[in-house]
């Protein structure tokens, strides 16, 4: 009984186990034996083949390098770069223009351009010296109209410059001749070789030409997000709050109130929609689209990086007639250059290709505007250039107090007077050149090749430093390479007496320009002054020597937007024996530049660049009671 | 389970097995399964004991059968299972061979020839593609098919090794999807990378009837050798109507910019051979020439350079008299000197690619393999991807004409510029040349960049080898910019329960005259900020925000109260900066936007003995941090602190109720790559570190906690991002000899 009990669990337990196994077991098996099925919802892919390996490759081996060749290029009906453009009359010192002269009478617009690009560097009065002759295309109110030039050839090496869309019919045909203009349609634009231009308003500045309006880098709050071109001029902006579908038949029909803006003012909003000349496409193409959620979307730092670039464009490129031109001979002189054209980092940050001379470096690190983008550091070292104008003592002193600095690595006396060069000059262990000047004020700013560091501290043979003064100065300067540091300044001002700039040397709570007798900054400011100023300017510097501290101050605030810094400058000598500016003869204080010359070189820059400062930059112990042996730059403070 | 109580802690000792079946207990697997049959076991010991030997066996007959099948079931479910994930559960297993066989009549479509207008707006329908939020274009990959004519003879090879490679990677990637329903481009398999092993007119109507083609709208073709002889055209020659092209070998006549693709021609060798980088630098050769078949009249002027630069020119050809003919695709021959390819690029600086009968050609991904610089001398070639990559910066473009100036023009380029050319001659080869995968994922990165123009990859992301990203610094406050002083300033101050104190901050600060809002966050969440009406009366609008949590990091929320650029957090105890001094800091920071301006500067210092970073606030000469206890800044730095601040810093901020001022400073200076402006010359200042506690030994702590705080973020940071200046700012006639009423701050410094 007790053994058939014993059985009969034993059994039991048994076939459940096998009832187990059997439905485990076999519900595998079943997994196994049937076709596995795509799971639902997971995508199918491409299969994977079993022969995937046997497969034959697209090109047999020996058949990519066994081709036959033919030397013929392919050809086509229009131009490209290669095979209209003659680069071969390009050798040398860049692009050179030549302009057509017009023929007959002009409009003042014309006859300011044609000034403008004859005051640039890249002009030439022989059509034979040049590498590209330049048609312009201008008086669309005139109505008057070119007629075929007399070196055409063909269009070739022809620049055919239409700032507004032109209402002559074509009286010659363009051939291999470039075309820059407004809104080219995509059918006729040869990429690489035609220019698209923006669309200028007739009334655009010609030269200098008004910044851009933005204020602050990031969007106010509470501001439209979208604004939309309407089509009799307007402006309709959308909100973040009343994106649900404000774009549909029923908004459209029912503008909330204030949400249109007549007149020319543009909106104000982050983003504007602009559809060329169809705004009613424009809306569709939101519905479709639908921007508005992707603007919503794009990160705080993208809106900001994008507003800061408008502003930047605007500005290098876009504000006035002059840069749009200068740009468009700009692009096509990189085409020439090849391997030493712009980088592309060089035109799209600040300032941007035109002030960047790609004839300077094509090495970003070379310039002072890079370093952050590069990761790289000005160089730790300095060159001291001094002036000695009449009456032409050797600096002596001058010469020990720079030679004193750990960062000095030479010196350069630029002579530049009657006297006769001194034989003998004071032994230093720093590298001492002695370049003769040509007595021209402006040569102080020429890109001598012997500076070899990035830093110059331009000095006046009168000038009267301390050791520690420069050695401050220059630790300051590596912060900012791409400003000037100076130790006396002087401001400008606006003279509503006058109507017109005022200029001041008395020490009052900020300025706007240092004085270049006594300076640090990077050596890319000469390469600069010489070669993209308008020769009219270093004429006017060259006539009236105390101008060419101005000139270089607007020069190098026009390029950095951002005014100099000012660094102590020890008091005594501030009173007794000031720093003397470029004009002959001692004199008590720094004289003041006739006010015209602040007039006359603001009136070529086309707007004041110049921008005020109300700080000074002190060693971080300065005069701060504490004894001054914890102090580095203790003879700063001596009284 | 009992089994799991080892002192692993897991399953890997389970002591109880172990003991009694030592030699079977080696699979972990096994262990458990076993251990379970034990407890069986155990449950019922006292029956063993007594059960008769022949019952015994039985017992454990049927025990062991039980295991086995468990152990069975359990190879049953989870073996096989790994196997098919591995090999892609949900793919069929077939081969080519298999494919369906399509038979095209004669007189079927034909496309018609493509067209050479065609652009996005026109001829692509962006409508399929839609808004999306992860904006990423979705691509469809037909089945594949053999196609037959009417007498059943294939119209060209089903699929090549390339091109099953191609849609397999896009298959694989984040564009695919199976569902043509949903899909923006559609991609055929039919095969036509190489236009020589294809029937035109039959693959064309192959392409017709596709089930979605309408016209080709949408379609993306993959070509790399187009054309045929005698006269190689440098696009497919298959009727494709719209159809997008992605096509290796493009001039300027065919190539519809912005609408077609131009990629490289994949070079096997690039899988083949194992080239190590090697660095940037001078090599043997200044200029090589390594390709075979070219046309007479170049080589005759590649000659002419060698025979005028003597050693530095290398001029090589095919080699005539080699034995084994299956690899003299790998040699090259000078005169009667031998030279493995592609090796042998390597030895150069500059490789010359010039036009064969095609455009394109393979070698170019030989020669950027070996990161000598190609020097291309094909006139109106389309470079690979060139609507994205910048060549200028990886290669030279010498017209034909020119072709006899190459090496003076070369010679031309200063050697850093050479050097940077290697390296990126290299990285677009790591990048987009190395495979046909990284090929086609760059060519649909470069559709869905059009379509999703907003959300494009930036040039620098297709251009900079990862060294310069890492590098580099791209500040978030670029552009030149003095803020309007009308605008002014939203002082921030934070406090818990120091109401007197704050008040009389508040008071302080209402003073100055560009003050444009006050905000206090209320930090005690156990206490009620006091009544509205026993708060100062200020002149600006005063709002208190409640937090929701005593936390430090709250200071740095970007509120939406702030509606100035620039915010003064101050906190509720600095009574003593007089109103110049505020008012002066302000406009410092309006000629430096971009930067951390405050009063109290600190310093960081390497400890050569700890071997670690150590926080300085002494009397130094230099500064590398300024306290936010009272420091101007821009309101994106809110954003920046509470979002995108790195690693778990803001974490460690909170649970450590210090250090959110060092934090600000790591990240300012890491975003910027610029240093901090200390502002006004330093006073006493009642400060965490130099007030709140007496005695040395606590100052001591505080300073220790400081210094961790600092080798804590930069570890996090990866580097030491802090910037060490000797400079402060002062007004320009401070201490000057001047009078002192016509000074714009005099009261400066005063304690």
């Amino acid at each position: 009984m007790q053994s058939w009990r014993r059985r009969k669990s034993l059994w039991l337990a048994l076939s459940a186990s096998w009832l187990l196994l059997v439905l485990l077991g076999g519900f595998s098996l079943l997994r196994l034996a049937l076709p596995p099925r795509p799971r639902p919802g997971a995508p199918q892919g491409w299969p994977r083949w079993l022969d995937a390996e046997l497969l034959q490759s697209f090109s047999q081996a020996g058949e990519l390098p066994e081709d036959a060749a033919s030397p013929q290029a392919p050809h086509g009906g229009s131009c490209n770069w290669g095979a209209c453009f003659d680069t071969s009359k390009c050798r040398g010192d860049g692009l050179k223009v030549f302009v057509y002269p017009a023929s007959g009478p002009i409009s003042e617009t014309h006859h300011r351009i044609l000034a403008s690009i004859e005051g640039s560097r890249f002009h030439t009065f022989s059509p034979a010296g040049a590498c590209l002759l330049l048609l312009l295309s201008l008086d669309a109110q005139t109505g008057e109209c070119s007629s075929m030039p007399l070196q055409w050839n063909r269009g070739r090496n022809h620049l055919v410059l239409r700032l507004h869309p032109a209402p002559c019919p074509k009286t010659f045909q363009l051939g291999q001749a470039m075309v820059a203009e407004a809104s080219p349609t995509v059918d006729s634009f040869r990429p690489g070789f035609d220019v698209a231009l923006p669309f200028l308003p007739e009334a655009h500045p010609l030269r200098g030409g008004a910044p851009g309006q933005l204020q602050q880098h990031s969007p106010q709050p509470g501001i439209a997000l979208l604004a939309l071109e309407e089509e009799r001029g307007g402006w309709r902006t959308a909100d973040t709050g009343s994106s649900a579908c404000p774009w549909d038949a029923r908004c459209e029909q029912d503008p909330g109130p204030g949400q249109t803006q007549h007149g020319e003012t543009l909106p104000n909003a982050t983003f504007c929609l602009i559809s060329g000349h169809r705004p009613e496409a424009a809306s569709r193409f939101l519905q479709a689209l639908q921007v508005l959620a992707a603007l919503q979307e794009m990160s705080p730092a993208r809106v900001l990086a994008l507003r800061q670039q408008t502003q930047f464009l605007w500005d290098a490129y876009f504000s006035s007639v002059e840069k749009v031109i200068h740009t468009t001979l700009e692009v096509i002189q990189d085409r020439i250059f090849g391997t030493s054209a712009h980088p592309s980092l060089l035109w799209n940050s600040p300032p941007g290709a035109l002030l960047a001379l790609s004839t300077f470096s094509t090495s970003p690190q070379d310039f002072p505007f890079y370093h952050l983008q590069q990761g790289s550091r000005p160089e730790g070292r300095f060159s001291a250039l001094i002036w000695v104008g009449p009456p032409g003592q050797p600096p002596l002193k001058l010469i020990q107090a720079v030679a004193g600095s750990q960062h000095c690595a030479q010196i350069l006396v630029l002579w530049s007077n009657e006297r006769p060069l001194p034989s003998s000059w004071p032994e230093t262990a720093m590298p001492l050149t002695v370049i003769d000047g040509r007595r021209k004020v402006s040569d102080r700013f020429f890109p001598y090749s012997t500076i070899r560091t990035d830093a110059i501290l331009s000095l006046d043979a009168r000038s009267s430093l301390s050791t520690s003064e420069v050695d401050f100065a220059f630790v300051v300067w590596q912060s900012f390479p791409e400003r000037m540091v100076g130790f006396l300044t002087s401001s400008h001002f606006w003279d509503e007496a006058h109507g017109g700039w005022g200029y001041t040397a008395e020490r009052t709570n900020e300025f706007s320009m240092v004085l270049t007798t006594a300076a640090f900054y990077h050596r890319y400011y000469h390469t600069l002054f010489t070669h993209s100023l308008p020769k009219a300017l270093r004429t006017l510097a060259d006539e009236a020597p105390t101008c060419v501290d101005v000139l270089m101050n607007f020069l190098v605030a026009a390029v950095t937007k951002l005014p100099p810094i000012k660094v102590p400058y020890g008091k005594q000598r501030q009173e007794a024996a000031p720093l003397a500016s470029g004009g002959p003869g001692p004199r008590p204080k720094p004289q003041a530049p006739a006010p015209d010359c602040v007039n006359q070189i603001a009136a070529a820059f086309g707007h004041m660049p110049l921008l005020s400062s109300r700080l000074r930059l002190d060693p971080v112990l300065f005069k701060d009671p504490v004894s001054v042996q914890r102090k580095k730059y203790r003879s700063l403070e001596k009284p | 389970m009992s089994c799991a109580s080892g002192p692993g802690g897991g399953l890997r000792y389970p002591l109880r097995c172990r003991e009694p079946w030592d030699e079977e207990c080696e699979k972990e697997a096994v262990c458990v399964i076993m251990c379970a049959s034990v407890k069986y076991n155990i449950r019922g010991p006292a029956l063993i004991p007594r059960m008769k030997t022949k019952h015994r066996i039985y017992y454990i007959t049927l025990f062991s059968i039980v295991l086995l099948g468990l152990i069975a079931t359990g190879m049953f479910q989870f073996w096989p299972h790994s196997i098919e994930s591995s090999n892609d559960w949900n793919v069929e297993k077939r081969s080519v061979r298999d494919v369906p066989v399509v038979r095209l009549p004669a007189d079927s479509p034909i496309p018609e020839r493509g067209d050479l207008s065609c652009r996005m707006h026109t001829c692509f329908d962006v409508y399929r593609c839609g808004f999306n939020p992860k904006n990423k274009i979705k691509v469809y990959i037909y089945a594949l098919k053999k196609y037959v004519d009417d007498f059943g003879v294939p119209v060209s090879n089903t699929i090549s090794r390339e091109y099953n490679e191609l849609l397999t990677a896009i298959s694989d990637s984040d564009y695919y999807t199976d569902d043509i329903n949903r899909a923006c481009l559609f991609v055929p398999s039919i095969d036509v990378l190489n236009q020589n092993t294809l029937r035109i007119k039959e693959t064309a109507q192959a392409l017709a009837q596709l089930s979605r083609w309408d016209r080709g709208t949408n379609h993306l073709l993959f070509n790399m050798l187009p054309g045929g002889p005698p006269d190689y055209n440098t696009a497919l020659d298959v009727p494709r109507d719209r159809a997008l092209l992605a096509g290796g070998g493009f001039s300027t006549w065919t190539y519809r910019q912005g609408y077609d693709v131009s990629i490289p021609v994949y070079s096997p060798l690039s899988a083949e051979v194992d080239l190590p980088e090697k660095g940037p630098g001078p090599r043997r050769y200044f200029l090589i020439s390594s390709q075979v078949g070219l046309h007479p009249e170049y080589r005759e002027d590649l000659e002419a350079l060698q025979v005028k630069h003597g050693e530095s020119v290398l001029v090589l050809d095919k080699c005539t008299n080699l034995s084994e003919g299956g690899l003299s695709i790998r040699k090259r021959c000078h005169k009667h000197q031998v030279f493995d390819y592609p090796q042998v690029l390597q030895e150069a600086t500059f490789c010359v690619v010039l036009r064969g009968a095609r455009l394109g050609q393979a070698m170019l991904s030989d020669v950027l393999q070996a990161g000598c610089v190609p020097v291309v001398i094909a006139d109106s070639y389309i470079l690979p991807f060139s609507e994205v990559l910048d060549w200028k910066r990886a290669s030279v473009v010498v017209p034909e004409e020119k072709m006899s100036d190459v090496y003076s023009i070369l010679q031309s380029i200063p050697q850093r510029q050479i050097e940077e050319m290697q390296r990126q001659a290299r990285w677009f080869w790591e990048a987009y040349f190395q495979s046909i995968k990284a090929i086609a994922l760059a060519t649909l990165q470069i559709i869905n960049d059009r379509i999703y123009p907003y959300a494009a990859i930036s040039y620098e992301e297709w251009n900079d080898p990862p060294a310069v990203k890492w590098g580099s610094v791209s500040n978030p406050l670029f552009l030149p910019l003095i803020p309007p002083q009308s605008q002014g300033f939203t002082a921030i101050v934070l406090t818990y329960d120091r109401v007197e104190s704050l008040f009389r901050v508040i008071t302080e600060v209402s003073k100055v005259p560009s003050l444009s809002k006050l905000l206090v966050v209320w930090n005690n969440q156990n206490k009620n900020p006091p009544e509205d009406s026993l708060w100062p009366k200020i002149r600006v609008p005063l709002k208190v925000v409640r937090t929701a949590e005593n936390k430090l990091s709250n200071r740095f929320f970007p509120y939406d109260e702030i509606e100035t650029e620039a915010v003064l957090a101050i906190d509720d105890d600095i009574i003593m900066l007089t109103s110049d001094e505020l008012q002066f800091g302000y406009e410092v920071w309006r000629e430096f936007p971009d930067r951390l301006v405050g009063y109290p500067g600190r310093l960081h210092l390497w400890d050569h003995e700890m071997n670690k970073w150590k926080y300085e606030s002494e009397w130094t000469n230099e500064v590398s941090m300024v306290l936010t206890g009272a420091a101007f800044y821009h309101k994106y730095f809110n954003y920046l602190y509470t979002y995108k601040m790195p690693g778990d810093i803001k974490n460690w901020v909170d649970a450590h109720m210090n250090c959110e001022d060092i934090a600000m400073n790591f990240l300012v200076a890491n975003v910027t790559g610029k240093a901090v402006i200390k502002v006004t010359p330093r006073k006493k200042f009642k400060c965490p570190e130099c007030t709140a506690i007496d005695g040395l030994s606590l100052d001591q702590t505080h300073m220790v906690e400081r210094s961790e705080c600092i080798n804590k973020f930069a570890s996090v940071f990866g580097t030491m991002p802090l910037k060490v200046v000797e400079h402060r700012a002062d007004p320009v006639l401070y201490k000057d000899d001047f009078p002192e009423k016509l000074k714009s701050f005099p009261n400066i410094g005063s304690l």
